[in-house]
């Protein structure tokens, strides 16, 4: 499990109840993620941007509606105003804080997280990710509680605003594809919503916009989450089965929050999210090529699809943020990160979307007349084996060091942990941000060689 | 210098950034959700402060977290809310008013209400003032947090109550003249005018949350200076102000004269003695003792309590509701049985109207029928080490005197050949860091009296 965000599954590893950081803040709520931390942390962030507009909006999670008017409570009193967005998608929140000219925008979500858990992505003037030193400030004003209070003559209001997000969300999305030609082909469509906020928007979306019949199950917002909230392919037997029993032609799922996008073929079969990048990779650069980037993690299948349209491949770090950073500054047409189910398009906003991804696949298809699983199929073909272990302070350089003296051919990149290249694969090991472990990776273009590299590193590490 | 925040026994009030923080809002917000005992919603509603919506989302947030249903009643007067809460399909478990009343606009303050709509007692709220300070509050898991909900239409169950009391169609042809003070009264009254066809000419009702028309204060001082000269222009036979949430009213007479402020508590005790069943009248030891005279034509009694509402609350507990024909202060804040006994504004100007009209008497005769009283009040600011020696000096200078020691010093003289019966009370006040002093005889001013003991006062004070 290369994805650092994979660590909030409670059953796989020990999780704290609450956690602030350069992050934002992540907790349990109730005892742990109160009303009053929530508020005050907002209140650091109106202080941080400065009283201006502030879009705020969430995701399904029934504690969501009582953070949110702490968000509010916090804002207000740094002097804010603020645009309640009400249940949205992530990117739809940080596409219409990017648009609307607001100081800054905050999402209530969870994101994949177990439903106990509540959680703010805090999003700066352009709707983007703050960059790590911005983080650190805001966390700094939090941390002295050096808020801006504001009398009664800077008081501002909130406002609502429903209907402009979603228009601007899909207007965007609609200008990478062809509308009228996905139209035509009515394709058939079956939709996972996990009842998130995507709920409604997808369903809009796929059935009413890009005119496909779609065949849609945990649609409703009101409703908890009926299935584990990331969408791996372990918990998708219901969206396979919706497929297979509707003849779709493709299967979509989502994240609460609808950022992360899952993919299924029309036999049902959940296509492997690296592929599912390299498809929109494909797809989004046969329209226009240019630089991608994705982080030291993801298939190095990327690279062979790149290659075909004579495009540079950048790797970064992981996590959204590093990549979403060097898009900007290597001006990338595409990016994303394999593992986790995110694509990132400049053109609709820099930050991972599953409808940049479901229109792109669809257009995929229709422009190449192929079938999802020949699309899929015709991707060269990749290995890839993870793995975790106990972080042990002190041991870290020694560690480091062994493996590379183990692998003397290897060519060496030291950006996030350690990435070992070889002739027909690699190696990637670096340390959890979110949880004292070391995760590491393999890749080769056979199964028994991924297995024998992640074996070797396995046994390096321990 | 008055503090900007005060915690107390009355709640939570303060200026609004200087004071008053978000932290204190939710924290004493989530006391309540914590104190409260029975299982049903809690009703909030609010004056038009701009700094209001800030409180409100902080309260609703701290509410839902203590899985507590809210119903929001939105921008109402307090009496409304008192009502809604006794009245309610679903029982209601209390309340919370935000708004601070007669304060100047900077400052805010939360009110809370028990089930039924009452007062919390002394005891009650020093059980929510504990919890405060150790804040240890009850918040729920996510999967018990409460709902939000709006009522829309608590101002029309209000006045269907009011209506049985006072039959608004018979007052079609009563022109009055109403200084809304920028407050909720305005809201109250247009609807009143609207529904029931009355003639009510409201003045200063734009509701404002920033600038008010004037002093939200229901003295004599302000109602000469804003309302009074405009009766007689517009034709009117009485004119009303309130302050901002309506609970207290004062009024000028269709010659243009503002009249004491005093005098409210005393008409309608006269007017709901006559009425009974009840024959005793509760008011504090700062109150005109033209009370007295009153209540002995009537055959009845005045109960004598300490200033403020808290000692008003707790002495209501102590009798049936039938014994007691009234309760109230000197501020122009009444409480009828017929009302539940909550401070209503709006519900003693129809009373005073009602008396008008079925004693067929204009309003400036109605109050030269009663003895002359002449009240004088001042404040100085104080140095709270010196009180004890203050109290003690005054009780060995005026020991030939009544005197009552439950609330300062309260020295009453029965009437003399020379002059009719007088008494002062000094007192220090609850809400502000000042020493109260006022001083009344029947039929001439207390000048000299006054004088002295500001003299006095002045040596230990300030």
């Amino acid at each position: 499990m290369p994805d650092e965000s994979r660590a909030a599954d409670a059953k796989h590893v020990r999780q704290h109840p609450l956690k602030i950081g350069v992050s934002g803040i992540r907790g349990v709520v109730g005892e742990f993620l109160t009303p009053a931390l929530t508020a005050a942390f907002a209140q650091a962030f109106g202080t941080y941007v400065g009283a201006g507009r502030v879009i705020v909006g969430r995701d399904t999670r029934s504690s969501g509606d009582m953070l949110q008017h702490a968000v509010h409570c916090g804002l207000l009193a740094a002097g804010c105003e603020v645009i309640d967005v009400g249940i949205l998608p992530t990117p739809t929140i940080q596409i219409f804080t990017g648009s609307s000219g607001a100081r800054g925008g905050l999402a209530i979500t969870a994101s994949h997280n177990p439903m106990e858990y509540n959680a703010l992505k805090l999003f700066g003037p352009h709707g983007l990710f703050f960059n790590h030193y911005e983080r650190a400030e805001l966390l700094d004003i939090y941390h002295e509680s050096a808020f801006k209070h504001a009398s009664n003559d800077e008081m501002h209001s909130v406002r609502s605003d429903r209907e402009t997000p979603v228009r601007t969300h899909v207007e965007r999305v609609l200008k990478l594809v062809d509308v009228e030609a996905i139209r035509a082909r009515k394709f058939r469509v079956a939709l996972d919503g996990v009842n998130g906020a995507g709920s409604e928007l997808s369903v809009h979306f796929l059935r009413d916009v890009l005119g496909c019949e779609l065949h849609a199950i945990s649609v409703d917002p009101m409703k908890p989450f009926p299935r584990e909230a990331e969408p791996k392919p372990e918990v998708l037997g219901d969206l396979s089965a919706l497929v297979r029993d509707h003849h779709c032609d493709v299967g979509f799922a989502q994240d609460p929050d609808g950022d992360r996008l899952a993919v299924a073929d029309e036999t049902g079969f959940v296509i492997d999210n690296d592929e599912v990048l390299a498809l929109a990779v494909d797809a989004s650069l046969a329209r226009k090529t240019g630089p991608v980037v994705v982080n030291l993690t993801t298939s190095a299948v990327i690279d062979d699809v790149a290659a075909r349209h004579g495009a540079q491949v950048h790797r970064t770090p992981v996590g959204e943020a590093n990549v979403v950073e060097i898009m900007t500054a290597v001006g990338a047409v595409i990016g994303g990160e394999g593992s986790n189910g995110g694509i990132i398009h400049p053109g609709v906003q820099l930050c991972r979307d599953s409808y940049t991804g479901m229109a792109l696949l669809l257009d995929r298809m229709q422009a190449s007349g192929k079938r999802m699983s020949e699309l899929a199929g015709g991707l060269p073909k990749y290995h890839r084996r993870y793995g975790k272990v106990g972080f042990q302070h002190g041991r870290l350089g020694t560690v480091m060091q062994t493996l590379e003296k183990a692998f003397p051919e290897a060519q060496i990149d030291r950006q996030d942990g350690l990435k070992l290249m070889l002739e027909d694969g690699w190696i990637h090991v670096r340390s959890s941000n979110t949880e004292p472990i070391l995760r590491y990776a393999a890749e080769a273009k056979t199964a028994a060689r991924a297995d024998d590299l992640l074996a070797a590193a396995s046994k390096l590490l321990r | 210098m008055t503090q900007p925040l005060r915690i107390s026994h009355v709640g939570l009030r303060g200026v609004v950034g200087r004071g008053l923080t978000a932290a204190h809002v939710m924290d004493f917000a989530a006391a309540f959700g914590t104190f409260l005992a029975d299982p049903g919603p809690v009703l909030i509603g609010r004056d038009p402060r701009a700094s209001g919506e800030m409180l409100r989302e902080g309260v609703i947030a701290s509410l839902l977290a203590c899985g507590r249903d809210v119903v929001d009643l939105g921008v109402v007067s307090t009496p409304v809310i008192q009502h809604a809460i006794a009245r309610g399909t679903r029982r209601a478990a209390g309340g919370i008013s935000i708004g601070a009343s007669h304060n100047t606009a900077e400052w805010n303050a939360l009110r809370f209400f028990g089930p039924g709509g009452t007062y919390l007692s002394t005891a009650e709220a020093s059980e929510l003032l504990d919890i405060y300070h150790l804040r240890k509050f009850s918040y729920v898991p996510w999967n018990e947090i409460g709902k939000l909900s709006y009522q829309a239409d608590a101002i029309d169950r209000y006045l269907d109550e009011l209506n049985i009391v006072f039959n608004f169609d018979a007052m079609r042809n009563v022109r009055v003249i109403v200084d809304c003070a920028s407050g909720t009264s305005s809201i109250i009254l247009k609807r009143l005018n609207e529904r029931y066809s009355l003639r009510m000419l409201l003045i200063n009702e734009h509701v404002e949350g920033m600038r008010f028309a004037h002093e939200p204060s229901t003295s004599k001082r302000v109602v000469a200076l804003q309302l009074a000269p405009l009766v007689v222009p517009v034709g009117a036979e009485a004119g009303f102000l309130f302050d901002l949430d309506a609970d207290r009213v004062a009024m000028a007479t269709e010659t243009g004269d503002a009249v004491s402020e005093e005098m409210m508590l005393a008409l309608l005790a006269d007017d709901l003695l006559a009425r009974g069943p009840g024959k005793l009248v509760i008011t504090n030891l700062s109150t005109t003792a033209l009370l007295e005279e009153i209540a002995h034509r009537h055959g009845g009694k005045v109960e004598r309590v300490p200033v403020g509402r808290q000692a008003a609350t707790d002495a209501l507990a102590l009798h049936a509701a039938d014994e007691i024909a009234i309760a109230g202060e000197g501020t122009g804040a009444v409480m009828m049985p017929q009302f539940r006994f909550v401070y209503d504004g709006i519900a003693a100007m129809f009373a005073i109207l009602r008396m008008m009209r079925e004693r067929r008497r204009k309003l400036s005769k109605l109050v030269a029928a009663y003895p002359k009283y002449e009240i004088c009040k001042g404040e100085v600011p104080l140095v709270s080490q010196k009180i004890p020696a203050l109290f003690l000096e005054l009780r060995r200078r005026y020991a030939g005197g009544t005197q009552n020691t439950s609330d300062g010093l309260r020295v009453d003289w029965p009437r003399t050949k020379e002059r009719g019966e007088r008494w002062f009370h000094v007192r220090v006040s609850q809400t502000e860091p000042v020493i109260r002093v006022y001083c009344e005889e029947r039929g001439a001013q207390p000048q000299a009296l006054f004088e002295e003991l500001l003299d006095l006062v002045k040596q230990y004070a300030g």
